[in-house]
């Protein structure tokens, strides 16, 4: 088999060459810049049972994008991947989607209850396109399909198989839906699409064929080098900083000192940016994220942030290590929490660019674990391997006002005692 | 795998550590939070002290449109900014811009009500229309407005103010001092209850001038209307005509023609 790796860096080189995609290298991982939009999707396409969203304005290359690299990855016809794709609108039935009873079971007497299951049912390379454009009843199917990984109808169950999901998504529009945020949880990471830049637009100008001639250039994969890409992403191992910066991560969006249990995703009605947190003595602190954020995450997050690390890694040749972590988690987190609005609402935000103030909330919590709790992490550590007593590091533990020492260390040490 | 090893290669030995200043966090990102520290209705002292000669900050905040019980809030921070900036505030508008200003200069495009209100030094310039109680209560400083509403500089110590058109009712109302000139007209009972200074109006002038006045001076160009220095005590009036029943009942101060 072929180096997969390489054989994506040809992809990656023949979208740009064949003036298919050219997003800016808005991504910075080390010394290395790449196209967000562009690397994500192909993150997702090493990956299983991860669906990506492209969210922007209406022709930044969300759609095409996607089914270029399915063409590439399933080695299909560009034409055949864009009817594999289904699209939102009000009129969309579970029918149309997932598959409908065959008719012609009912002129035969006997026999099981048949169902046509749709191409799009049948995909391993599933594409919602414009999923804000289901009504919010409708976007239920996906959050069943994303959490089941099966599809079920009349009574019948269709498994797919592993699948890569890709969602693509427009800023509210009047025809547009808001996303439930029980979907947003299911969706591991978002990416924003951009509009292509002055020197791009030019190029892009060059074109002189249709995108379907011009996809039949590309490099195609075989299924069973489809298939081996998430093991190959599963050989990237993830360094020690690189994991405990992860649930460092999670526990500082997550913990909060006055929800139930500590736990910020169990808040409902009062929330942070409700005035919850007045007269908490965190709130204000700008090393501490817990008043930052109305929402926690759920161990979901950190399932994504492993495997997004891990792939991009894979990608660009690198050890799983802190930078790309870095590079990576704003893109799994944005889309699951809420900045409150005094903080996005402030320059340079202006209640607009709310992934920038994650990612600089993400630098936060990075930055403080790798810095600065190494004390309080070591004494926890020692704690739990029973190098010294609880009662002596919940001691030493309470001089640490940390959020994730007074609110999880402290308690999991008091439990062991 | 133990934990402490865990943590051993995360940190690989680089333990260096710092703990969390959560005392020292005391950050202010909008008016609800200064609102929370010192209240709705705190003195400029109070306010002065959270800003802390931050220009920026002062400046973030006023840049929100406050709600309405943040407004004095937004009026002591507009002073703040003003008085800490070496080139003049510009302000869409808003009430109680320049509250108790001090120093520097502020410019409206269009003034609220009580702008100005307690200012004791600087300069407020409103380009167009200003609402109630301009300048009340200043003793100091000086506002230039388009033109305004009623009470314009209410309980004046010291200090001016020019309207470059008209002035609502009772401009200059229980006055003891500064100098106020209006260049259109002014609406009635203009210096009621005034005890010193001085009212200029080069347009014509309500009933009522100088209604029961004790002091100060009034000088009406243009014709004063019905009961002028009606049960006046002290000070003096000049008009250059006067309407029916001027004087009636005065116990002192002047009344003439100029």
């Amino acid at each position: 088999m072929p180096d997969l790796r390489r054989k994506i860096d040809a992809l990656a080189k023949s979208l740009e060459n064949l003036r298919l995609h050219l997003g800016k290298r808005d991504l910075a991982i080390g010394d290395r810049r790449v196209n967000s939009q562009l690397y994500f999707a192909l993150a997702n396409a090493c990956l299983r049972n991860k669906a990506l969203l492209l969210y922007g304005g209406m022709g930044a290359n969300k759609t095409t994008l996607v089914n270029l690299l399915g063409a590439s990855f399933l080695g299909l016809p560009f034409e055949e991947v864009e009817n594999l794709m289904v699209s939102g609108h009000p009129e969309q039935t579970e029918e149309k989607i997932v598959g409908f009873l065959d008719p012609r079971q009912w002129s035969r007497s006997g026999g099981e209850v048949e169902v046509l299951w749709t191409p799009w049912a049948r995909s391993q390379w599933k594409v919602i396109n414009e999923i804000n454009r289901f009504p919010s009843g409708k976007q239920n199917l996906f959050l069943e399909i994303l959490q089941k990984r099966k599809i079920g109808y009349a009574g019948k169950v269709l498994v797919p198989g592993d699948t890569c999901y890709f969602a693509t998504m427009n800023p509210e529009f009047s025809a547009t839906y808001p996303l439930d945020e029980a979907l947003l949880d299911r969706i591991s990471a978002t990416v924003p699409a951009a509009q292509p830049d002055f020197l791009s637009g030019l190029m892009l100008s060059e074109r002189q064929r249709e995108v379907r001639d011009l996809a039949t250039e590309l490099p195609r994969f075989g299924l069973q080098e489809f298939q081996a890409l998430p093991s190959c992403v599963a050989q990237t191992d993830l360094s020690p900083q690189v994991e405990l910066a992860i649930v460092s991560l999670l526990k500082d969006f997550t913990l909060c000192e006055r929800a139930p249990a500590y736990d910020k995703t169990q808040l409902s009605g009062s929330k942070p940016s409700k005035g919850l947190c007045a007269g908490c003595h965190y709130f204000g602190n700008p090393e501490c994220l817990c008043w930052q954020g109305d929402e926690g995450l759920s161990d979901r997050a950190r399932q994504d942030l492993r495997e997004y690390t891990r792939a991009l890694a894979f990608l660009l040749g690198r050890a799983g290590e802190i930078e790309v972590l870095r590079a990576v988690a704003p893109f799994v987190i944005w889309h699951r929490v809420n900045p409150v609005r005094s903080l996005l609402d402030q320059p340079p935000y202006y209640g607009a660019r709310k992934l920038a103030l994650v990612q600089e909330l993400v630098e936060k919590s990075i930055n403080r674990t790798l810095n600065e709790r190494a004390e309080m992490n070591t004494i926890f550590s020692r704690a739990v391997d029973g190098e010294m007593s609880p009662r002596d590091a919940i001691e030493e533990l309470s001089g640490h006002d940390d959020p994730i020492a007074r609110l999880d260390f402290i308690p999991a040490l008091e439990r062991m005692r | 795998m133990k934990l402490s090893c865990f943590m051993d290669q995360a940190y690989q030995g680089n333990v260096r550590s710092r703990k969390l200043e959560t005392r020292q966090g005391d950050l202010i990102f909008s008016l609800e939070d200064l609102a929370e520290k010192v209240g709705c209705k705190p003195s400029k002292a109070q306010v002065e002290q959270l800003v802390a000669g931050d220009e920026k900050l002062a400046i973030r905040l006023i840049s929100a449109h406050p709600r309405k019980e943040h407004q004095l809030l937004w009026g002591y921070l507009t002073s703040i900014a003003a008085e800490l900036s070496s080139s003049p505030l510009r302000l869409d508008g808003g009430n109680f811009a320049g509250l108790e200003l001090s120093r520097g200069a502020i410019v409206l495009e269009e003034a609220g009500d009580r702008v100005g209100e307690g200012m004791n030094g600087g300069r407020i310039f409103v380009k167009g229309r200003a609402g109630n109680y301009l300048g009340q209560q200043m003793s100091g400083g000086g506002i230039v407005a388009g033109c305004c509403g009623d009470y314009a500089f209410r309980g004046m110590a010291t200090g001016w103010g020019v309207i470059l058109g008209d002035a609502g009712k009772f401009v200059g109302l229980g006055n003891l001092g500064g100098s106020i000139a209006v260049r259109g007209r002014c609406g009635e009972r203009a210096g009621w209850l005034m005890r010193g200074g001085r009212l200029r109006v080069a347009g014509e002038a309500g009933d009522y001038l100088g209604l029961i006045m004790s002091g100060g001076e009034i000088v009406v160009c243009g014709r004063a209307g019905a009961r002028a220095g009606w049960r006046m005590k002290g000070g003096s009036i000049v008009a250059a005509a006067y309407g029916p029943e001027a004087g009636d009942g005065a116990l002192g101060g002047a009344l003439r023609l100029g």
